[in-house]
Protein backbone atom coordinates (compact mmCIF):
# COMPACT_ATOMS: atom_id res chain seq x y z
CA UNK A 1 0.00 0.00 0.00
CA UNK A 2 1.32 3.46 -0.81
CA UNK A 3 1.97 5.43 2.31
CA UNK A 4 2.19 9.18 2.70
CA UNK A 5 5.60 10.65 3.29
CA UNK A 6 6.28 13.00 6.17
CA UNK A 7 4.38 16.26 5.79
CA UNK A 8 3.79 19.15 8.16
CA UNK A 9 5.57 19.35 11.53
CA UNK A 10 3.57 18.16 14.54
CA UNK A 11 0.79 20.55 15.45
CA UNK A 12 -0.13 21.71 18.93
CA UNK A 13 -1.69 19.02 21.10
CA UNK A 14 -3.10 21.50 23.61
CA UNK A 15 -6.62 21.81 22.13
CA UNK A 16 -7.14 18.05 22.08
CA UNK A 17 -5.58 17.63 25.54
CA UNK A 18 -7.93 20.31 26.86
CA UNK A 19 -10.92 18.63 25.29
CA UNK A 20 -9.98 15.22 26.62
CA UNK A 21 -9.47 16.72 30.08
CA UNK A 22 -12.98 18.16 29.99
CA UNK A 23 -14.37 14.74 29.03
CA UNK A 24 -12.30 12.78 31.57
CA UNK A 25 -12.87 15.26 34.39
CA UNK A 26 -16.48 16.14 33.66
CA UNK A 27 -17.75 14.76 36.95
CA UNK A 28 -15.30 16.87 38.96
CA UNK A 29 -16.04 19.86 36.74
CA UNK A 30 -19.74 19.42 37.45
CA UNK A 31 -19.12 18.99 41.17
CA UNK A 32 -16.96 22.12 41.39
CA UNK A 33 -19.53 24.15 39.49
CA UNK A 34 -22.47 22.73 41.48
CA UNK A 35 -20.85 23.43 44.86
CA UNK A 36 -20.18 27.02 43.84
CA UNK A 37 -23.80 27.42 42.78
CA UNK A 38 -25.02 25.99 46.09
CA UNK A 39 -22.78 28.34 48.07
CA UNK A 40 -23.90 31.30 45.98
CA UNK A 41 -27.53 30.49 46.74
CA UNK A 42 -26.77 29.95 50.43
CA UNK A 43 -25.05 33.34 50.71
CA UNK A 44 -27.50 35.20 48.52
CA UNK A 45 -29.01 37.16 51.38
CA UNK A 46 -25.86 37.59 53.45
CA UNK A 47 -24.52 41.05 54.32
CA UNK A 48 -22.04 42.40 51.73
CA UNK A 49 -19.07 42.07 54.09
CA UNK A 50 -19.98 38.46 54.89
CA UNK A 51 -20.35 37.63 51.22
CA UNK A 52 -17.04 39.36 50.38
CA UNK A 53 -15.13 37.44 53.05
CA UNK A 54 -16.79 34.05 52.57
CA UNK A 55 -17.63 33.31 48.95
CA UNK A 56 -14.25 34.26 47.40
CA UNK A 57 -12.40 32.36 50.11
CA UNK A 58 -14.07 29.11 49.10
CA UNK A 59 -13.77 29.51 45.35
CA UNK A 60 -10.28 27.93 45.20
CA UNK A 61 -11.72 24.73 46.68
CA UNK A 62 -14.16 24.41 43.79
CA UNK A 63 -11.56 25.36 41.19
CA UNK A 64 -9.03 22.76 42.37
CA UNK A 65 -11.74 20.12 42.49
CA UNK A 66 -12.90 21.00 38.98
CA UNK A 67 -9.37 20.88 37.57
CA UNK A 68 -8.76 17.19 38.29
CA UNK A 69 -9.42 16.22 34.66
CA UNK A 70 -5.96 17.46 33.70
CA UNK A 71 -4.31 15.11 36.14
CA UNK A 72 -6.61 12.23 35.21
CA UNK A 73 -5.51 12.53 31.59
CA UNK A 74 -1.83 12.81 32.54
CA UNK A 75 -1.95 9.77 34.82
CA UNK A 76 -3.91 7.68 32.32
CA UNK A 77 -1.78 8.65 29.33
CA UNK A 78 1.40 7.68 31.13
CA UNK A 79 0.04 4.29 32.18
CA UNK A 80 -1.38 3.52 28.74
CA UNK A 81 1.77 4.37 26.82
CA UNK A 82 0.47 7.53 25.13
CA UNK A 83 3.49 9.49 26.36
CA UNK A 84 5.80 6.79 25.09
CA UNK A 85 4.23 7.25 21.69
CA UNK A 86 4.50 11.04 21.85
CA UNK A 87 8.15 10.94 22.92
CA UNK A 88 9.02 8.58 20.07
CA UNK A 89 7.61 11.12 17.62
CA UNK A 90 9.62 14.01 18.97
CA UNK A 91 7.25 15.59 21.51
CA UNK A 92 9.32 16.90 24.42
CA UNK A 93 8.60 16.00 28.07
CA UNK A 94 8.23 19.69 28.91
CA UNK A 95 5.51 20.02 26.26
CA UNK A 96 3.64 17.04 27.73
CA UNK A 97 3.95 18.55 31.19
CA UNK A 98 2.93 22.02 30.03
CA UNK A 99 -0.13 20.69 28.21
CA UNK A 100 -1.26 18.94 31.40
CA UNK A 101 -0.91 22.07 33.49
CA UNK A 102 -2.64 24.26 30.91
CA UNK A 103 -5.50 21.77 30.59
CA UNK A 104 -5.98 21.82 34.37
CA UNK A 105 -5.92 25.61 34.31
CA UNK A 106 -8.57 25.60 31.59
CA UNK A 107 -10.81 23.46 33.75
CA UNK A 108 -10.18 25.63 36.83
CA UNK A 109 -10.93 28.77 34.82
CA UNK A 110 -14.23 27.24 33.73
CA UNK A 111 -15.25 26.57 37.33
CA UNK A 112 -14.09 30.05 38.31
CA UNK A 113 -16.19 31.57 35.56
CA UNK A 114 -19.24 29.58 36.64
CA UNK A 115 -18.65 30.44 40.30
CA UNK A 116 -18.17 34.15 39.62
CA UNK A 117 -21.21 34.32 37.37
CA UNK A 118 -23.35 32.41 39.86
CA UNK A 119 -22.02 34.09 42.98
CA UNK A 120 -22.00 37.65 41.74
CA UNK A 121 -25.24 37.17 39.81
CA UNK A 122 -27.05 35.92 42.88
CA UNK A 123 -25.44 38.59 45.07
CA UNK A 124 -26.46 41.47 42.83
CA UNK A 125 -29.87 39.99 42.12
CA UNK A 126 -30.46 39.87 45.86
CA UNK A 127 -29.73 43.58 46.20
CA UNK A 128 -26.01 43.45 46.93
CA UNK A 129 -23.83 46.30 45.76
CA UNK A 130 -20.25 46.33 44.44
CA UNK A 131 -17.75 46.99 47.19
CA UNK A 132 -13.99 47.41 47.39
CA UNK A 133 -13.79 44.48 49.80
CA UNK A 134 -15.50 42.20 47.31
CA UNK A 135 -13.28 43.33 44.43
CA UNK A 136 -10.13 42.84 46.53
CA UNK A 137 -11.23 39.40 47.76
CA UNK A 138 -11.84 38.20 44.26
CA UNK A 139 -9.00 39.95 42.45
CA UNK A 140 -6.26 39.52 45.04
CA UNK A 141 -7.22 36.19 46.53
CA UNK A 142 -9.89 34.05 44.85
CA UNK A 143 -8.57 34.14 41.29
CA UNK A 144 -4.81 33.93 41.99
CA UNK A 145 -5.29 31.36 44.77
CA UNK A 146 -7.49 29.21 42.52
CA UNK A 147 -4.97 29.25 39.69
CA UNK A 148 -1.95 28.76 41.97
CA UNK A 149 -3.70 25.93 43.83
CA UNK A 150 -4.53 24.27 40.54
CA UNK A 151 -0.97 24.53 39.21
CA UNK A 152 0.46 23.37 42.53
CA UNK A 153 -1.79 20.34 42.91
CA UNK A 154 -1.54 19.35 39.24
CA UNK A 155 2.24 19.67 39.15
CA UNK A 156 2.72 17.79 42.41
CA UNK A 157 0.28 15.14 41.18
CA UNK A 158 2.23 14.76 37.94
CA UNK A 159 5.49 14.30 39.83
CA UNK A 160 3.77 11.76 42.03
CA UNK A 161 2.31 9.96 39.03
CA UNK A 162 5.66 9.85 37.27
CA UNK A 163 7.34 8.30 40.29
CA UNK A 164 4.82 5.59 41.00
CA UNK A 165 3.00 2.63 39.56
CA UNK A 166 -0.69 3.04 38.83
CA UNK A 167 -2.72 2.57 41.99
CA UNK A 168 -6.07 3.65 43.24
CA UNK A 169 -7.01 5.37 46.47
CA UNK A 170 -4.78 7.66 48.48
CA UNK A 171 -1.63 6.12 47.02
CA UNK A 172 -2.61 7.44 43.62
CA UNK A 173 -1.88 10.97 42.46
CA UNK A 174 -5.60 11.48 42.08
CA UNK A 175 -6.00 10.77 45.77
CA UNK A 176 -3.17 13.04 46.86
CA UNK A 177 -3.40 15.97 44.49
CA UNK A 178 -6.75 17.39 45.67
CA UNK A 179 -5.49 17.32 49.25
CA UNK A 180 -2.40 19.26 48.21
CA UNK A 181 -4.52 21.71 46.31
CA UNK A 182 -7.24 22.35 48.87
CA UNK A 183 -4.99 22.12 51.93
CA UNK A 184 -3.64 25.68 51.68
CA UNK A 185 -7.13 27.02 50.98
CA UNK A 186 -8.56 25.30 54.04
CA UNK A 187 -5.68 26.65 56.09
CA UNK A 188 -6.45 30.16 54.88
CA UNK A 189 -10.14 29.69 55.67
CA UNK A 190 -9.39 28.65 59.24
CA UNK A 191 -6.72 31.31 59.79
CA UNK A 192 -8.78 34.13 58.31
CA UNK A 193 -11.71 33.08 60.46
CA UNK A 194 -9.75 33.23 63.71
CA UNK A 195 -7.35 36.12 62.97
CA UNK A 196 -8.22 39.78 63.59
CA UNK A 197 -10.20 41.35 60.73
CA UNK A 198 -7.39 43.79 60.07
CA UNK A 199 -5.12 40.89 59.08
CA UNK A 200 -7.58 39.39 56.61
CA UNK A 201 -5.94 40.73 53.46
CA UNK A 202 -2.40 40.05 54.65
CA UNK A 203 -3.32 36.44 55.26
CA UNK A 204 -5.19 35.87 52.03
CA UNK A 205 -2.88 37.75 49.68
CA UNK A 206 0.18 36.32 51.43
CA UNK A 207 -1.15 32.77 51.08
CA UNK A 208 -1.88 33.29 47.38
CA UNK A 209 1.62 34.68 46.85
CA UNK A 210 3.32 31.82 48.72
CA UNK A 211 1.33 29.14 46.90
CA UNK A 212 1.95 30.88 43.59
CA UNK A 213 5.69 30.91 44.27
CA UNK A 214 5.62 27.23 45.23
CA UNK A 215 3.71 26.37 42.06
CA UNK A 216 6.12 28.35 39.88
CA UNK A 217 9.08 26.62 41.55
CA UNK A 218 7.60 23.21 40.73
CA UNK A 219 6.94 24.28 37.14
CA UNK A 220 10.49 25.61 36.79
CA UNK A 221 11.91 22.30 38.03
CA UNK A 222 9.85 20.24 35.60
CA UNK A 223 12.54 20.11 32.89
CA UNK A 224 15.01 18.54 35.33
CA UNK A 225 12.62 16.29 37.24
CA UNK A 226 10.35 14.99 34.50
CA UNK A 227 12.80 13.14 32.30
CA UNK A 228 11.61 10.87 29.49
CA UNK A 229 12.06 7.67 31.46
CA UNK A 230 9.65 8.93 34.12
CA UNK A 231 6.93 9.22 31.50
CA UNK A 232 7.14 5.61 30.32
CA UNK A 233 4.37 3.17 31.03
CA UNK A 234 5.12 0.98 34.04
CA UNK A 235 2.98 -1.79 32.51
CA UNK B 1 43.69 -2.58 18.82
CA UNK B 2 40.73 -2.09 16.48
CA UNK B 3 37.04 -2.24 17.39
CA UNK B 4 35.72 -5.80 17.02
CA UNK B 5 33.41 -6.26 14.02
CA UNK B 6 29.66 -5.96 14.64
CA UNK B 7 27.34 -8.84 13.93
CA UNK B 8 26.16 -7.72 10.51
CA UNK B 9 22.88 -8.22 8.73
CA UNK B 10 23.09 -8.35 4.95
CA UNK B 11 23.20 -5.10 2.97
CA UNK B 12 24.45 -1.65 3.86
CA UNK B 13 23.23 1.86 3.10
CA UNK B 14 21.48 4.95 4.40
CA UNK B 15 18.90 2.67 6.04
CA UNK B 16 21.58 1.20 8.23
CA UNK B 17 20.61 0.86 11.87
CA UNK B 18 23.71 0.36 13.95
CA UNK B 19 23.99 -0.33 17.67
CA UNK B 20 27.50 -0.34 19.04
CA UNK B 21 28.24 -1.44 22.62
CA UNK B 22 24.86 -0.07 23.62
CA UNK B 23 24.21 0.28 27.35
CA UNK B 24 20.79 1.49 28.48
CA UNK B 25 18.32 1.09 31.33
CA UNK B 26 16.23 2.91 33.87
CA UNK B 27 17.25 5.13 36.77
CA UNK B 28 20.89 4.11 36.51
CA UNK B 29 20.33 0.36 36.18
CA UNK B 30 21.59 -1.55 33.14
CA UNK B 31 19.06 -3.52 31.11
CA UNK B 32 21.06 -3.54 27.90
CA UNK B 33 24.72 -4.17 28.53
CA UNK B 34 26.87 -3.98 25.43
CA UNK B 35 24.42 -4.67 22.60
CA UNK B 36 26.00 -4.51 19.16
CA UNK B 37 24.48 -5.25 15.78
CA UNK B 38 24.01 -3.63 12.44
CA UNK B 39 21.28 -4.12 9.85
CA UNK B 40 19.88 -2.42 6.81
CA UNK B 41 18.24 -4.91 4.45
CA UNK B 42 14.44 -4.54 4.27
CA UNK B 43 13.05 -7.53 6.14
CA UNK B 44 11.41 -8.56 9.38
CA UNK B 45 13.96 -8.95 12.14
CA UNK B 46 12.34 -10.86 14.97
CA UNK B 47 13.61 -9.75 18.36
CA UNK B 48 13.38 -12.61 20.83
CA UNK B 49 14.32 -13.18 24.41
CA UNK B 50 12.90 -14.12 27.77
CA UNK B 51 11.14 -11.55 29.93
CA UNK B 52 13.62 -8.98 31.18
CA UNK B 53 16.12 -9.67 28.40
CA UNK B 54 15.84 -6.08 27.20
CA UNK B 55 13.58 -6.21 24.12
CA UNK B 56 11.36 -3.29 25.11
CA UNK B 57 14.35 -1.31 26.37
CA UNK B 58 16.11 -1.86 23.04
CA UNK B 59 13.05 -0.59 21.14
CA UNK B 60 12.69 2.43 23.42
CA UNK B 61 16.35 3.29 22.97
CA UNK B 62 16.23 3.00 19.19
CA UNK B 63 13.06 5.12 19.22
CA UNK B 64 15.00 7.85 20.99
CA UNK B 65 12.86 7.70 24.13
CA UNK B 66 15.60 6.37 26.38
CA UNK B 67 19.03 7.91 26.24
CA UNK B 68 21.87 5.35 26.16
CA UNK B 69 24.19 5.50 29.12
CA UNK B 70 26.95 3.99 26.99
CA UNK B 71 27.69 3.09 23.39
CA UNK B 72 25.70 4.45 20.49
CA UNK B 73 22.73 3.86 18.22
CA UNK B 74 22.70 5.49 14.81
CA UNK B 75 20.36 5.44 11.87
CA UNK B 76 22.14 6.22 8.60
CA UNK B 77 24.97 7.62 10.68
CA UNK B 78 22.72 10.01 12.63
CA UNK B 79 22.28 9.36 16.37
CA UNK B 80 18.77 8.23 17.32
CA UNK B 81 16.92 10.83 19.35
CA UNK B 82 17.98 13.43 16.80
CA UNK B 83 14.87 14.76 14.99
CA UNK B 84 16.38 13.67 11.67
CA UNK B 85 16.43 10.07 12.95
CA UNK B 86 13.13 10.17 14.77
CA UNK B 87 11.23 11.18 11.67
CA UNK B 88 12.47 8.04 9.92
CA UNK B 89 11.05 5.71 12.60
CA UNK B 90 7.68 4.33 13.52
CA UNK B 91 7.30 2.94 17.03
CA UNK B 92 4.49 0.73 18.27
CA UNK B 93 4.77 0.17 22.00
CA UNK B 94 3.74 -3.04 23.77
CA UNK B 95 1.03 -0.99 25.50
CA UNK B 96 -1.53 0.31 23.04
CA UNK B 97 -0.89 4.03 23.54
CA UNK B 98 -4.52 4.88 22.88
CA UNK B 99 -5.66 8.19 24.35
CA UNK B 100 -8.88 7.96 26.35
CA UNK B 101 -11.85 10.22 25.78
CA UNK B 102 -11.69 10.12 21.98
CA UNK B 103 -13.59 8.43 19.22
CA UNK B 104 -11.68 6.24 16.77
CA UNK B 105 -11.43 8.86 14.01
CA UNK B 106 -10.44 11.52 16.52
CA UNK B 107 -7.69 9.28 17.90
CA UNK B 108 -6.31 8.71 14.42
CA UNK B 109 -6.37 12.44 13.74
CA UNK B 110 -4.52 12.88 17.03
CA UNK B 111 -1.86 10.44 15.80
CA UNK B 112 -1.74 12.14 12.40
CA UNK B 113 -1.19 15.50 14.07
CA UNK B 114 1.65 14.10 16.18
CA UNK B 115 3.31 12.56 13.13
CA UNK B 116 2.69 15.55 10.91
CA UNK B 117 0.57 13.46 8.52
CA UNK B 118 -2.36 14.77 6.51
CA UNK B 119 -5.89 14.29 7.82
CA UNK B 120 -6.75 12.70 4.45
CA UNK B 121 -4.57 9.76 5.39
CA UNK B 122 -6.88 8.99 8.31
CA UNK B 123 -9.77 8.10 6.00
CA UNK B 124 -7.57 5.95 3.81
CA UNK B 125 -6.04 4.08 6.73
CA UNK B 126 -9.42 3.45 8.38
CA UNK B 127 -10.61 1.90 5.14
CA UNK B 128 -7.43 -0.13 4.68
CA UNK B 129 -7.58 -1.55 8.20
CA UNK B 130 -11.33 -2.13 8.12
CA UNK B 131 -12.08 0.22 11.00
CA UNK B 132 -14.38 2.58 9.11
CA UNK B 133 -17.48 1.06 10.78
CA UNK B 134 -15.93 1.90 14.17
CA UNK B 135 -15.01 5.47 13.35
CA UNK B 136 -17.58 7.09 15.63
CA UNK B 137 -17.13 4.64 18.50
CA UNK B 138 -15.40 5.74 21.66
CA UNK B 139 -12.14 3.88 22.16
CA UNK B 140 -13.29 2.77 25.59
CA UNK B 141 -16.13 0.85 23.92
CA UNK B 142 -13.84 -1.25 21.73
CA UNK B 143 -12.69 -4.81 22.28
CA UNK B 144 -8.98 -5.52 22.83
CA UNK B 145 -8.63 -6.62 19.22
CA UNK B 146 -10.34 -3.51 17.88
CA UNK B 147 -8.18 -1.28 20.06
CA UNK B 148 -5.06 -3.02 18.83
CA UNK B 149 -6.17 -2.51 15.25
CA UNK B 150 -6.58 1.22 15.92
CA UNK B 151 -3.21 1.25 17.63
CA UNK B 152 -1.55 -0.48 14.67
CA UNK B 153 -3.31 1.85 12.21
CA UNK B 154 -1.11 4.75 13.26
CA UNK B 155 2.00 3.24 11.68
CA UNK B 156 0.23 3.28 8.34
CA UNK B 157 -0.55 6.99 8.43
CA UNK B 158 2.83 7.77 7.01
CA UNK B 159 5.68 6.03 5.29
CA UNK B 160 8.89 5.74 7.28
CA UNK B 161 12.05 3.71 6.93
CA UNK B 162 12.26 1.70 10.16
CA UNK B 163 9.35 0.12 12.02
CA UNK B 164 9.76 -0.85 15.68
CA UNK B 165 6.87 -3.13 16.61
CA UNK B 166 6.91 -4.32 20.21
CA UNK B 167 4.63 -7.35 20.57
CA UNK B 168 2.02 -6.12 18.09
CA UNK B 169 -0.03 -9.31 18.28
CA UNK B 170 0.06 -10.03 22.00
CA UNK B 171 -3.31 -10.86 23.62
CA UNK B 172 -5.08 -11.00 20.27
CA UNK B 173 -7.26 -13.72 18.88
CA UNK B 174 -5.67 -15.71 16.02
CA UNK B 175 -7.74 -14.01 13.32
CA UNK B 176 -6.78 -10.45 14.25
CA UNK B 177 -3.19 -11.52 14.88
CA UNK B 178 -3.03 -13.04 11.40
CA UNK B 179 -4.43 -9.85 9.85
CA UNK B 180 -1.80 -7.76 11.59
CA UNK B 181 0.96 -10.16 10.55
CA UNK B 182 -0.18 -9.83 6.93
CA UNK B 183 0.03 -6.06 7.14
CA UNK B 184 3.51 -6.25 8.62
CA UNK B 185 4.64 -8.73 5.98
CA UNK B 186 3.51 -6.24 3.33
CA UNK B 187 5.57 -3.52 4.97
CA UNK B 188 8.72 -5.60 5.14
CA UNK B 189 9.06 -5.77 1.37
CA UNK B 190 10.54 -2.29 1.41
CA UNK B 191 11.13 -1.46 5.06
CA UNK B 192 13.19 -2.61 7.98
CA UNK B 193 10.86 -4.04 10.62
CA UNK B 194 12.02 -4.97 14.11
CA UNK B 195 9.32 -7.18 15.56
CA UNK B 196 9.31 -8.57 19.08
CA UNK B 197 7.16 -11.51 20.01
CA UNK B 198 6.85 -14.25 22.59
CA UNK B 199 5.15 -16.48 20.05
CA UNK B 200 7.90 -18.61 18.56
CA UNK B 201 5.69 -20.05 15.86
CA UNK B 202 4.70 -16.58 14.76
CA UNK B 203 8.35 -15.54 14.82
CA UNK B 204 9.32 -18.48 12.65
CA UNK B 205 6.45 -17.80 10.26
CA UNK B 206 7.19 -14.16 9.53
CA UNK B 207 10.81 -13.49 10.42
CA UNK B 208 13.72 -13.75 8.06
CA UNK B 209 16.31 -12.82 10.68
CA UNK B 210 16.46 -13.30 14.42
CA UNK B 211 18.00 -10.97 16.96
CA UNK B 212 18.02 -12.83 20.25
CA UNK B 213 18.72 -11.07 23.52
CA UNK B 214 19.74 -12.71 26.73
CA UNK B 215 20.50 -10.81 29.92
CA UNK B 216 20.91 -7.57 28.01
CA UNK B 217 23.27 -8.90 25.35
CA UNK B 218 22.90 -10.27 21.83
CA UNK B 219 23.01 -14.06 22.04
CA UNK B 220 22.27 -14.67 18.36
CA UNK B 221 21.86 -12.51 15.29
CA UNK B 222 21.41 -14.05 11.90
CA UNK B 223 19.01 -15.67 9.45
CA UNK B 224 16.40 -17.93 11.02
CA UNK B 225 17.46 -20.66 8.58
CA UNK B 226 20.83 -20.84 10.28
CA UNK B 227 19.28 -21.82 13.58
CA UNK B 228 19.47 -25.49 14.30
CA UNK B 229 17.77 -27.00 17.27
CA UNK B 230 20.01 -28.82 19.72
CA UNK B 231 17.22 -31.36 20.06
CA UNK B 232 15.37 -32.74 17.07
CA UNK B 233 11.99 -34.02 18.17
CA UNK B 234 9.76 -35.93 15.77
CA UNK B 235 6.06 -36.47 16.46
CA UNK B 236 4.43 -39.64 15.15
CA UNK B 237 0.66 -39.98 14.80
CA UNK B 238 -0.64 -43.49 14.11
CA UNK B 239 -3.73 -44.87 12.45
CA UNK B 240 -4.48 -47.09 15.44
CA UNK B 241 -2.94 -47.80 18.88
CA UNK B 242 0.02 -50.14 18.96
CA UNK B 243 1.67 -52.06 21.80
CA UNK B 244 5.01 -51.31 20.15
CA UNK B 245 4.64 -47.70 21.29
CA UNK B 246 4.16 -48.47 24.98
CA UNK B 247 6.33 -46.22 27.10
CA UNK B 248 6.96 -43.66 24.34
CA UNK B 249 6.21 -40.15 25.65
CA UNK B 250 3.22 -38.37 24.08
CA UNK B 251 2.12 -34.80 23.41
CA UNK B 252 -1.54 -34.80 22.37
CA UNK B 253 -1.95 -37.44 19.67
CA UNK B 254 1.77 -37.48 18.87
CA UNK B 255 4.35 -39.96 20.13
CA UNK B 256 7.62 -38.10 20.62
CA UNK B 257 11.01 -39.35 19.44
CA UNK B 258 14.19 -37.39 20.10
CA UNK B 259 16.59 -37.97 17.22
CA UNK B 260 20.10 -36.75 16.34
CA UNK B 261 18.67 -34.91 13.32
CA UNK B 262 16.31 -35.10 10.32
CA UNK B 263 18.59 -37.61 8.63
CA UNK B 264 17.52 -40.20 11.23
CA UNK B 265 13.82 -40.01 10.32
CA UNK B 266 13.75 -42.65 7.52
CA UNK B 267 15.43 -45.21 9.77
CA UNK B 268 12.92 -44.56 12.56
CA UNK B 269 9.99 -44.93 10.17
CA UNK B 270 11.37 -48.20 8.83
CA UNK B 271 11.82 -49.47 12.37
CA UNK B 272 8.26 -48.58 13.32
CA UNK B 273 6.91 -50.19 10.17
CA UNK B 274 8.82 -53.39 10.94
CA UNK B 275 7.08 -53.45 14.34
CA UNK B 276 3.66 -53.16 12.72
CA UNK B 277 3.03 -49.52 13.60
CA UNK B 278 0.88 -47.82 10.96
CA UNK B 279 2.16 -44.26 10.73
CA UNK B 280 -0.40 -41.68 9.67
CA UNK B 281 1.73 -38.55 10.06
CA UNK B 282 5.27 -37.58 11.07
CA UNK B 283 6.13 -33.97 11.92
CA UNK B 284 8.88 -31.98 13.50
CA UNK B 285 7.70 -30.96 16.98
CA UNK B 286 10.51 -28.74 18.20
CA UNK B 287 11.10 -25.12 17.27
CA UNK B 288 14.77 -24.13 17.08
CA UNK B 289 13.81 -20.72 18.44
CA UNK B 290 13.01 -22.39 21.76
CA UNK B 291 16.73 -22.90 22.31
CA UNK B 292 17.19 -19.14 22.40
CA UNK B 293 15.20 -19.05 25.62
CA UNK B 294 17.24 -21.67 27.44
Amino acid sequence: MALARRGAPPGSLLPITLRRSFVAGRIYLAMGSAFSLLLAVALARARPIVFATTFPLEMPLFAVLGSLGGLIIFSGDRAKGVFEYLLAYGVRPTTIFGNGVLAALGLAATVLAVALAAGLGTYFASGGTPTADLAKSIGLYAVPMSLAGTVFSTTAGMYWASLSSPRSGFNSPLGVAPLLGVGPTVLVLVTAETAPAADFYWITVGAAAILGAAALTLVAASGRLLRSERLLSPL
Amino acid sequence: MGTPPLPEGPGEGSLQLRCRDLVAGYYGSKVLDGVSFSLSEPAIYVVLGPNGAGKTTLFRTIAGILEPSGGSVTLGGVPVGDPASQERLHFLSHVDGIPDGLRVDEALRFYARVQGADDDEVERVMERLAILPLRHSFLSQLSAGQRKRVSVARIFLQERDIYLLDEPTSNLDPKVAAEIRDLVLGLAREKVVLYSSHNLYEAREIGRHVLALKQGRVSFFGPIGELRSERYVLGIRTLRPSDALAGVPKRGEYYLYELPGPESVPALLRDLESKGVQVREAREMGNPLEDLFT
